[in-house]
């Protein structure tokens, strides 16, 4: 990582001029931890780095709509913030736990909420949890802005969808007072470690019965994936043993799991069928 | 000063000397270290497991801006006309020599004054290969045709290694043999008889510091600055590499952040010496966590265990087998495979032993010392064949080793008599605190609990010297020489105490001056549990050498006897000024008998037993294999605690590291390359995998031929911890798992398969 | 190559300004440029916690930052937390209970452990194991660090030098 340009834009137009040229060294950065790493280990070489931490804009914040639909979170936001805002413990709870075991507090102090998106990196924790959440990202450009399902930004193993200057600006999570969430990151080899797998469920469920529900699988895949088939056998249905059994092997068959050094393709099929039963028994019972 | 009152230093807590530089970042290592000048070095390293070198291509690092020269074996070898180094065999070449023999293999260097450009420059550095057939594994690696070397050269500098033999045509570098009375008959005629096979893999220190050195080439002289556990060695490595006298070299040691035997022999220190060398200025090389599994790792090895069994439950004969993974350079492997081979029967008084214990070549990193010199992965294998024979025979788990266990004066396997080994001691310490003897839920649900306990022995490296020097200064005040490196075990402070005890001093007082080999005395190293005995040792006659100096000058000068009069008087009134020195020396080496070389048999083998004992109790959802554990239990005998908070310390330090070896600790390798060199996936113990109760104790005892009865302690919670863990896994689930590290999945694997619903194995991986 | 930039922040409360390349890292800084012992790189990905840091009030891993971010910021590092003659309440706790071995991990430990106890100033066994899980210590003094913290958080409480708290306790 030798010799680039780090340049730290005061307005968002400033910083799409830096990023115009669409050259693969040049990147926009926002906590920065993500693409540190991958600069000391030679897979980036940089020629320049926009820093989007003065940009403001949507990118800053932290808020809820005055009609408390949505909560909006700036692009830049640190998971520290979003650990330690009461709002956010309201009503997304399940985000707020599943930062006691993301990292480590200190790069929950750096890394920002769009950056770890851009990142895409199956493991991080995450943006698996904001899919089951139904949540959108704001893309902002030069030419404009859209809005997308969170699910429809991954294209790939660390590849995402967004086109040439095309940036995160914040995160829009619904607020579903009727639903409830978990995530679970299953760990194989140690206590603290990357997940083998991760599994977020948000459901709407009244008593055992899953009126709706979302399913993401993470970590086992090339890309955070919803579990259709998997939400097909439960949606409408009693969490019934028979239900979860026949989930499980929906989840097994539609996803398309491979060895790794957290363990083998087999394992991790069997610990998919065992934490998603249990994730639904832990929101049923909650 | 003086202080008049003896104050009690032995079995006293005292905190660390070096205690305040440490909690405000002060404390020095090398780590820190710049010399005026100062070139950085990084390394080119191979990229392939065994490989002819066809050519190396530096022009694009050449033409980095900033980089002040890039360097190949054959630029060394104009300064070092032969540069191999090794302490068992000289067959590591300071830079691959024409062949790589494990990926990760140093091939050049690149030197510059910012680190930056020259880690740059390193990355743009090519090889061409001509690819060989390579051998990973230890047991294909004893007979294969796939030479790693094409010649073996003994280096014989130790006395223990002095019988390894030149040869060519094979991987073995060692073969270690014991016989006593006969196995195979006592094997026809015992009751029943087992084997069984386990296997423990390759692992890594990682010390917090990575390795590092700075060599500093000026007026006909070498000064390396190193972290380093054995200064001496180096020393005398270096003088050997260059053809100088010991007297040009000076090796300086500072703290350490971490060893546990990594840092032992020579590692960067005989690179950055032919580098210094070559540019003549200070050289400073310090590796990358990553790069660190590429220097020296912990072995692995496949031990192969029978044992005859009577029906009293008497274990009549033992033969051992084991194949130490020594990876592509020797380093100090042989004596591995040595001194784990000699007690790999186990603590047991057994009539018929028969070992082998072969050191074997393959291409992967070098595998070394670390924590234990191979006892942890010997009572892997002897610790959770006690427990299955047990099983089969329906013998009581403690009353079955208690039959059997070594008593004080019976004859080790060696035909080396023990002493002062508390195992029986240890083991029932351990059984109590597991309350053994209590009812036992193991539970009959998805959740299972089981409880587990092992006994492990250890010899001590032997013969081996410590030399110290005590100085005490004109006012009285009191320095201590002494070569042993405190990388964290607390060696200046116990031995602080040792010379405070005997001048009657506080130990507060005393000031430790840390390795420098123009100033402190010859010590063998700081390894294999043995400063605190062997340094302690001579840093006590050090300071009984003082007593009688004082004494001396106390007849010089007429003073009645017991004249209570302060040194620093004494002093003053020879010298008439506050002047001089009183200077005593201490040296020690233990009585050593080198073994038969046919049978092993030897009356002096070590100069006091490792002995530790350790118990486990877990809980696992059966469900998933995920595994708790509950409490872990450690009792090892110190001999006399000198400072009891550090015993504490390394018994609990030394056991949260095994518990890491036996759990998750794994380098991974696929088509001979690492996959998973950083601490992102290769998992060491955190503070989330601490057990819930943690139990960490020493029994009463005394080592009568230790100072003040004490003995080393660094190592003993390693040896048998890893089969209490096993052994309880197996309390629980009823399958005893026989490859270490024992992950979820593998003990899933072990439940289902016992169910018979085995999970498919490996498809896509 | 591009150029340096002069860079102006606060470094344990005084003023300095430093000349940094863009690629250089908060560590590579502290350590070459301002000649800083106690924050030390180790693992190099932020896992370890040795080269511990505060920018602006908050830890973060000087090994995975650059140091031009700095800029206007104000930083501390072990050398800032005590006045040279007082150790801070960690600090004397560490050393009581001896939470440390080699020592290599300690001022990462203690800058962590400072934090842990601003925002959590009684502190459980969960809270404080997950506050410091990214923190190895490969000497493995975990139980003495749990129990130095521990202590720290009482003489906090108390508002105690350890002086005063033995007189208390006695």
């Amino acid at each position: 990582m030798l010799g680039f340009e780090l340049s730290e834009p005061a307005t968002l137009d400033e910083a799409f001029d830096l990023l115009a040229d669409g050259d693969p060294g040049v990147r926009p950065m926002g906590g920065g931890t993500a693409l540190m790493l991958m600069m000391k280990a030679q897979i980036f070489k940089p020629e320049r780095l926009v820093s989007l931490r003065n940009v403001g804009g949507c990118f800053d914040g932290l808020r809820i709509d005055a009609d408390q639909s949505h909560i909006r979170i700036g692009g830049m936001t640190t998971f520290a913030e979003i650990e330690r805002s009461p709002m956010v413990l309201q009503h997304l709870p399940a985000v707020v736990r599943t930062m006691k075991t993301l990292a480590n507090i200190r790069v929950r102090h750096v890394a920002s909420v769009g950056g770890n998106l851009a990142h895409a990196d199956p493991h991080l924790d995450l943006p698996p949890v904001w899919m089951a959440h139904a949540a959108s990202i704001r893309i902002v450009s030069k030419s404009g802005e859209r809005v997308i399902p969170v699910e429809d930004l991954f294209a790939g193993y660390y590849e995402t969808t967004l086109g040439d200057g095309e940036l995160i600006g914040e995160v829009i999570v619904p607020v579903r007072p009727e639903w409830t969430s978990t995530y679970v990151k299953v760990t194989t080899r140690s206590a603290h470690d990357w997940p083998a797998l991760g599994i977020a469920v948000s459901a709407n469920l009244q008593g055992q019965r899953v009126n709706d529900l979302r399913l993401v699988l993470s970590a086992a895949l090339d890309r955070p994936t919803r579990l259709d088939a998997a939400e097909n056998e439960l949606r409408g249905s009693d969490l019934s043993e028979a239900a979860l059994k026949r989930a499980g092997e929906a989840a097994v068959a539609e996803a398309d799991i491979h060895s790794d050094s957290r363990g083998s393709a087999a394992y991790k099929q069997h610990l998919l069928r065992v934490h998603l039963s249990r994730a639904m028994h832990s929101l049923a019972g909650a | 000063m003086v202080a008049l009152m003896p104050v009690g230093n032995i079995g006293r807590s005292v905190p660390r000397l070096e205690s305040r530089a440490k909690v405000m970042g002060q404390a020095e290592y090398t780590h820190h270290l710049r010399l005026p000048g100062m070139l950085y070095g990084k390394i080119f390293r191979s990229t392939l497991p065994h490989a002819l070198i066809k050519s190396v291509d530096t022009s694009a690092a050449k033409a980095v801006e900033g980089v002040f020269r890039v360097v190949t074996i054959d630029d060394i070898r104009t300064v070092i006309p032969h540069p191999y180094y090794g302490p068992a065999f000289h067959d590591q070449p300071v830079l691959a020599d024409g062949k790589v023999r494990f990926a990760g293999e140093p091939v050049a260097v690149v030197l510059a004054s910012d680190p930056r450009v020259a880690e740059y420059a390193a990355s743009l550095i090519t090889a061409e290969y001509e690819e060989l057939p390579a051998v990973l594994d230890e047991v294909e690696a004893a007979t294969s045709d796939i030479c790693v070397h094409d010649e073996l050269k003994p280096a014989a500098t130790f006395p223990d290694l002095q019988h390894l033999k030149g040869r060519r045509g094979t991987n073995v570098a060692l073969d270690y043999r014991l016989v006593r009375g006969n196995v195979e008959e006592a094997f026809a005629a015992a009751d029943h008889v087992f084997e069984h096979t386990f296997r423990c893999q390759q692992a890594m220190h990682t010390p917090m510091e990575p390795f590092v050195s700075i060599a500093d080439v000026r007026d006909g002289r070498m000064t390396l600055h190193t972290a380093s556990q054995g200064p001496s060695f180096v020393r005398i490595e270096m003088a050997r590499l260059l053809g100088w006298p010991e007297n040009r070299v000076r090796v300086k040691v500072p703290h350490l952040g971490g060893g546990f035997g990594g840092k032992l022999y020579i590692k960067l220190e005989a690179l950055v010496t032919s580098l210094s060398l070559l540019v003549q200025r200070p050289v400073k090389i310090s590796l990358t966590m990553e790069e660190q599994f590429f220097m020296v790792t912990k072995h692995a090895c496949t031990f192969t265990i029978k044992s005859g069994v009577n029906n009293d439950g008497k274990v009549v004969a033992r033969k051992c087998r084991i194949l130490w993974n020594g990876g592509a350079y020797a380093d100090i492997g042989p004596r591995v495979t040595q001194k784990a081979g000699f007690t790999s029967a186990g603590p047991y008084d057994i009539d018929n032993v028969e070992i082998e214990s072969l050191a074997v070549y393959t291409n992967r990193p070098p595998a070394g010392a670390l924590r234990g010199f191979g006892a942890p992965q010997a009572a892997w294998a002897y610790e959770c064949h006690t427990d299955l024979i047990a099983e089969a025979l329906n013998f009581d788990k403690i009353e079955f080793r208690r039959q059997n266990l070594l008593q004080e004066g019976r004859p080790q396997a060696s035909g080396t008599p023990v002493h002062d080994a508390a195992f029986e001691k240890a083991m029932d310490q351990v059984a109590d605190r597991l309350d053994w003897h209590k009812p036992f839920d193991r539970g009959n649900g998805r959740i299972r609990r089981g409880r587990g306990l092992a006994v492990g022995i250890k010899g001590i490296t032997s013969p081996t010297t410590s030399v110290a020097i005590v100085n005490l200064y004109g006012d009285g005040s009191c320095g201590l020489y002494i070569g042993t490196v405190d990388m964290g075990q607390g060696s200046d402070t116990v031995m602080a105490q040792i010379v405070a005890e005997v001048l009657g001093l506080d130990a507060e007082a005393v000031h430790v001056i840390h390795p420098d080999t123009d100033v402190t005395p010859y010590d063998m190293g700081t390894l294999g549990s043995r400063s605190t005995f062997h340094m302690g040792t001579a840093v006590r006659l050090a300071a009984e050498d003082v007593l009688r100096k004082i004494d001396d000058l106390a007849k010089e000068l007429g003073l009645p006897p017991n004249s209570n009069l302060p040194v620093s008087e004494m002093l003053r009134k020879k010298y008439g000024m506050q002047a001089g020195n009183i200077i005593g020396t201490g040296s020690f080496i233990p009585d050593y008998k080198k073994p038969d070389p046919e049978t092993g048999q030897t009356p002096k083998a070590t100069p006091f037993w490792g002995v530790g004992a350790n118990g486990a109790e877990v809980e696992i959802d059966t469900e998933t294999g995920e595994i708790k554990i509950v409490k872990l239990v450690s009792v090892v005998d110190a001999g006399v605690a000198i400072n009891p908070r550090a015993v504490r310390q390394q018994v609990s330090g030394a056991a949260i590291m095994q518990m890491g070896f036996t759990m998750t600790e794994n380098m991974v390798f696929r088509d001979g390359q690492l996959t998973n060199g950083s601490l992102a996936d290769y998992k060491i113990p955190s503070l989330l995998d601490m057990p819930e109760q943690f139990v960490n104790e020493y029994v009463e005892s005394r080592q009568h031929s230790g100072p003040f009865g004490a003995k080393g302690t660094g190592e003993s919670s390693t040896i048998a911890l890893s089969p209490a863990i096993g052994n309880a896994i197996a309390d629980a689930i009823g399958v005893h798992l026989t490859d270490l590290p024992l992950t979820q999945e593998s003990i899933f694997r072990a439940i289902q398969k016992k169910n018979g619903t085995p999970l498919p194995e490996d498809d896509n991986d | 190559m591009t150029d340096a930039r002069t860079i102006r922040f606060t470094l344990n409360g005084a003023p300095v300004s430093v000349s940094v390349m863009p690629h250089e890292t908060l560590i590579e800084m502290l350590s070459l440029r301002l000649e800083l012992k106690g924050a030390r790189e180790s693992c190099g990905q932020g896992l370890c916690g040795c080269c511990t840091v505060y920018v602006n009030g908050k830890s973060v891993s000087s090994c995975l930052y650059l140091a031009q971010l700095v800029d206007g910021a104000k930083v501390v590092t072990i050398e800032g937390i005590n006045d040279g003659a007082e150790l801070d309440p960690v600090q004397q706790a560490f050393i009581e209970v001896g939470a440390f071995q080699c020592g290599f991990c300690t001022p990462g430990f203690i800058m962590m452990a400072r934090e842990l106890l601003d925002v959590h100033p009684n502190p459980t066994e969960d809270e404080i194991r997950h506050y410091l899980i990214g923190n190895l210590c490969r000497c493995s003094a975990y139980p003495e660090i749990v129990e130095a913290v521990k202590l720290a958080a009482r003489r906090r409480a108390a508002g105690t030098t350890p002086a005063l708290a033995e007189e208390l306790s006695a």
